[in-house]
Order: C-alpha cells, then sequence, then structure tokens
C-alpha cells in the first residue's frame, strides 16, 4: 500500500507522502472507494502537502476519487496544496471543481466536521 | 560552464516522474526560483505523459542553454509515435469550455516561455520547450 | 589589475552583455577595421605611447571644467584608478590587438565609470577633447604629407570609436539594470496583501494589470494565504484601470488558485457596468463571489469567519443599522 489510509471516526485520510505513479494513483483510488463503502465514511481526505506536481492526470484522478466518494455518500476534502502547485495547475487549466479544498489536514477536518461547505463557498 | 545534456527515456509511466525530478533537479542547478521549478516539471509531466499515452515510447532531453546574456533550460520530448494529424486543433485552447482534447499541450504551452510543436501524421511528434530565468 | 572580486564582477557583466569572441568580432566589423588601419595605427604608435601622460591629462583636465564629472573627480581613490586605467588603455589602443581581452578593460574602466556615476555626454566630450590633442600630434608630426596624416588619424579613430561603443553600451547596460531593479522594487511595494483580521487577508489591486504583474499578485497572495492560514480574501479591483477580457480571466486565475489552498476570494469593487461587459465578452463569472463595495465585502468576510462588530455604547448589542 504506497499510500497510507488513516481512519478518524467516520473520516478516511490518505496522506500521499511521495511523488505517486499513475499506477498508485489509481490504486489509491480504488482502495478509497472500497474502503468508503466498507467503513461507511461520511468524508474523505486526501493530504497532497508533500507533492511538488499535480498535473493533469492527478487531477483527474483526484476529481475520479471525489466522485467515487460522492457515489457513495461521502465528501471528499482536498488539503495541502502548495503555492506554486496551485499556481502551475491554474496556467494548466486544471481546478477541483465541486470538490471542497482546505489549507491543511486540520482545517479539512474542521471543514468535515461542520458539516456544511467551505466558507463562502459557491459550489 | 552548462552541464551536459540530460537524456531520459520515457517508455513507461514511472519514467515520468523521473523525467519531472530531473527537470527540477536541472531547474535549480540553473537557478530557478521554486515557482518556476514547479512550472517546468508539471509542463515535463504533461509531455511525457502524452509521449506514454500516445506513442508509447520516447525521450525527453533536458539542457540549460544560455543566449545573448541571459540563461534557461531547454525541454525536448520527442517520439517516433503516430503523430498528431491536426497539431494546431491539439495546440487550441480548451480550457475555458474543459473541452481540450486531453492533451495538455496548450496547458504546457501556458507554463512555459517558448513552445514549439512539430509532428507529422504516422512520423513522430516533437515538442520543445524554453524556460529563461527573468 | 583589478583585484578577484572585481575580476568576477567583470567576467560576469561581460556574459550579461553578451560580449563574446563573436560580438567583439562583430564591433571590429562595424567600426571596419581593417588590416590597413592596424598598419597605420602601428605606424604612429611611438608617437602616442610617449605622450600618454599627456593625453592622459588632456582627458581629465577638461573633465576638471565640468561640474557633471564632480562625482568622479572629488572621489579620490576612483579618480586614482580611473587614471591609471586610461593610460594603460591608450597604450593597448596601439598595440593592434582588439579582442576579447582589450574589451574586457574597456567594460572595466565603463564600469568604474558607470558606478561614479559619470555622465554619458560628459565622457564623450572629454573623450572628444583626447582624441583631438592627440590629432593635433598627429598633424604635426605629418606636416609634411597632411592627406597621409589624416589617413593615419582616421585609422586611430576607428579604435577610438570601437572604445566609445564598449564603454557606452557598458554604462546603458549598467543604468537599465538600476533601472530593471527599481520596476522590481515598485511592483513588489504594489502588490501589498494585507492581513485585516486573524484568518482575513485584503488585497487591493491598483493600477495596470499585465500578465507579469497578475503572476505576481497571485504569487504573492498565495504566499500569503499560506504564511496567514486565510480562510478569506477580499480582492478590491476598484483601483484597477482597465478590466478587459484579458484581465478579468487573469482575476479569475487568481481567484481559482486562491480557492485551490482553500481561501475564498470576495471580489468588491467590479461595477455593474464592467460586469456587464465583461459578461457580454462571454466571461463567466459565476465562479466570482462579488460585492459592490469594499465596505461591503469586508463585512461579508467578517460574517463568513464567525465575526460580529458591535459597536460601543450599542447597551444591547444590536446589529449595526443597515447600510443603503
Amino acid at each position: 500500500m504506497a499510500v497510507p489510509i488513516l481512519k478518524q471516526g467516520d473520516i478516511l485520510i490518505a496522506s500521499i507522502q511521495a511523488e505517486l505513479s499513475d499506477r498508485e494513483l489509481a490504486d489509491l483510488r480504488d482502495d478509497l472507494a472500497q474502503r468508503v463503502g466498507r467503513l461507511r465514511a461520511r468524508g474523505v481526505v486526501i493530504d497532497v502537502t508533500e507533492l511538488d506536481v499535480l498535473d493533469s492526470f492527478a487531477t483527474r484522478t483526484i476529481r475520479g476519487i471525489a466522485y467515487t466518494a460522492q457515489l457513495r455518500g461521502a465528501k471528499t476534502v482536498v488539503v495541502g496544496i502548495k503555492p506554486e502547485v496551485a499556481f502551475a495547475m491554474v496556467q494548466l487549466g486544471l481546478a477541483l471543481d465541486g470538490i471542497a479544498t482546505a489549507l491543511d489536514l486540520e482545517e479539512g477536518l474542521e471543514l468535515l466536521r461542520v458539516g456544511g461547505d467551505r466558507v463562502g463557498s459557491r459550489d | 560552464m552548462l552541464a551536459p545534456e540530460i537524456s531520459v527515456p520515457i517508455e513507461r509511466e514511472s519514467d515520468i516522474v523521473a523525467a519531472r525530478q530531473k527537470g527540477r533537479e536541472l531547474c535549480a542547478d540553473m537557478g530557478f526560483p521554486s515557482t518556476d521549478r514547479t512550472l517546468v516539471a508539471t509542463a515535463i509531466s504533461e509531455v511525457a505523459r502524452n509521449i506514454v499515452s500516445y506513442a508509447g515510447r520516447g525521450e525527453l532531453v533536458l539542457s540549460g542553454i544560455e543566449d545573448s546574456g541571459r540563461r534557461g533550460v531547454l525541454v525536448i520530448a520527442r517520439d517516433q509515435g503516430p503523430g498528431i494529424a491536426d497539431p494546431e486543433l491539439a495546440l487550441r485552447d480548451g480550457y475555458s469550455t474543459g473541452k481540450s482534447l486531453g492533451m495538455g499541450l496548450p496547458g504546457a504551452r501556458r507554463l512555459m516561455d517558448e513552445f514549439e510543436l512539430r509532428s507529422l501524421l504516422g512520423a513522430g511528434t516533437t515538442v520543445t520547450m524554453k524556460k529563461w530565468l527573468r | 589589475m583589478a583585484d578577484l572580486a572585481s575580476q568576477v564582477q567583470l567576467q560576469a557583466l561581460m556574459a550579461d552583455m553578451g560580449l563574446t569572441e563573436q560580438n567583439v568580432q562583430r564591433r571590429r566589423q562595424i567600426v571596419a577595421l581593417g588590416a590597413d588601419d592596424l598598419k597605420r595605427i602601428t605606424a604612429i604608435k611611438d608617437l602616442v605611447v610617449s605622450g600618454v601622460s599627456e593625453y592622459t591629462n588632456a582627458f581629465f583636465e577638461h573633465l576638471a571644467g565640468l561640474e557633471e564629472a564632480r562625482p568622479l573627480l572629488s572621489n579620490r581613490p576612483v579618480l586614482e584608478r580611473a587614471r591609471k586605467l586610461k593610460s594603460e588603455h591608450l597604450v593597448a589602443m596601439m598595440q593592434g590587438d582588439y579582442g576579447t581581452a582589450y574589451v574586457l578593460q574597456r567594460a572595466d574602466l565603463g564600469l568604474l565609470y558607470s558606478k561614479a556615476g559619470l555622465d554619458l555626454r560628459v565622457f564623450l566630450g572629454a573623450f572628444h577633447h583626447l582624441l583631438r590633442t592627440i590629432g593635433l600630434a598627429v598633424v604635426s608630426h605629418f606636416r609634411d604629407a597632411p592627406a597621409e596624416g589624416f589617413q593615419h588619424f582616421m585609422s586611430l579613430k576607428k579604435v577610438a570609436f570601437f572604445d566609445i561603443g564598449v564603454i557606452v553600451d557598458v554604462i546603458v547596460f549598467e543604468k537599465q539594470r538600476t533601472i530593471g531593479q527599481q520596476q522590481d522594487a515598485i511592483r513588489e511595494l504594489s502588490t501589498p496583501v494585507l492581513q485585516i483580521r486573524d484568518r482575513l487577508l485584503l488585497l487591493p489591486i491598483i493600477g495596470i494589470i499585465d500578465t507579469q504583474r497578475a503572476r505576481l499578485i497571485t504569487e504573492s497572495l498565495l504566499h500569503s494565504i499560506r504564511n496567514n492560514r486565510a480562510k478569506v480574501v477580499v480582492m478590491d479591483i476598484t483601483g484597477v484601470a482597465t478590466i478587459d477580457s484579458r484581465v478579468a480571466n487573469h482575476l479569475i486565475q487568481t481567484v481559482t488558485a486562491a480557492r485551490l489552498m482553500g481561501a475564498s476570494v470576495i471580489v468588491t469593487g467590479l461595477s455593474a457596468d464592467v460586469a456587464q461587459s465583461l459578461v457580454a465578452l462571454g466571461i463567466d463569472l459565476t465562479k466570482l463571489n462579488t460585492v459592490g463595495d469594499l465596505q461591503g465585502g469586508i463585512e461579508e468576510a467578517e460574517q463568513l469567519l464567525g465575526y460580529r462588530v458591535i459597536r460601543r455604547g450599542d447597551p444591547d448589542g444590536a446589529a449595526q443599522p443597515a447600510r443603503g
């Protein structure tokens, strides 16, 4: 298991520690999908703090994870996008529309705890 | 003065990460700030991914360059794959409508300072990109 | 000769300016310096070299008469170095070797002039005076063959103009560099990101937004979001000069990037007129959370963050009267 997945209450936390290969990202997606269903999780936090690049494939995968999680009744929050990565993503035209984001793990968990949308979100 | 060029074979998707790393290192050596290093690494990721997805195999050649007193990095991504039927269309910005061909090329172009795409149907593709130190 | 540190600086300057072997050759071609010129210069070599101190004095005496040369002349060590270099230059000028080493020597003097703030016009005036002095000596030497004398002098002048080319280029280059640095400083100062409350940032944007500035603003904002752990940003665009589709797209990109870091952006100062024209141009503004004016935007931001502002003297802590 390339990416450790922790469980905190009814929330799953996936901390991506290093640059993942496409295969590992796909595995993560499938693994999370499985666990959300099995554990009846209501929230998934994807922590990308350690990632230096979020390219189109990674973004598509994350969207895939969020979509699948939503189908199983869980909300996804992506946390830890670095300033440089956020900048590169918008230059590339990638956005995580419809997926909640937060500054870090703490904020992400808070968001899920509060239960509503991110502050001021229009999604 | 400038380090010799680095060639990274792209044959499987795990090579994409290697190409990014090498690109990042080269940028650091050339003195690029953090943001630019990420932009270049991301652009490399996109074009390397194209090679894996559409051509199966190819190579990325990375080098430091100098021109009229300014320094930068040069990234050449080439493959002998099927080529692109309509390079203009591939470069069309589908960003705002979300309807790009999914090739990441318009995005990579936006990330770099100079960008050139040469492709012939049946004869492979070469993408040449440059980023200059500001 | 220059010490190690200044040697390194000189080499860097040569590299930055592109003063390569090729470039130097091109400069010689531009002044049309040819074999015949070299012969003539060699022919009058001794004449000039024997009068080096006289000619150097001529140059600096001319400067002494000019108010604008004060910065250079009043700095003793700099002045002495300049005199030394000038003498060396005059000698080197007659040796017939005008390659990169020769150019480096000139760049050295150019750099000195630049640092001393020597006015370009003043330099040219003094240089002309120097040439004239040499010219008189050449004319005198060739008094029986004035046409030949003229030719010899003109060959020397080619090298002189070659020299001027290098020195002027260095002075201008350094000036541009300073201006560039000042512009960078101005740009930094002009993209302030202010923390006005815990987790709340204010980003007032004023002036013209081009691609580079938009990028600076975005980078600055994103780093501030991280450093201040901001959750809400009020981005005020009242002061933005022109908001066309390009600028609008830059702003939307900034908002999108901030969002990726978990911060919501409230855009204030977007007039209804501008909004309408942007929509007509096909810009999708629905992604933006806009509030008419800055004050309203800050109030909304505070509310979003859970702040409630109570004015002292309001005994029951009633909410403030609605603003029109």
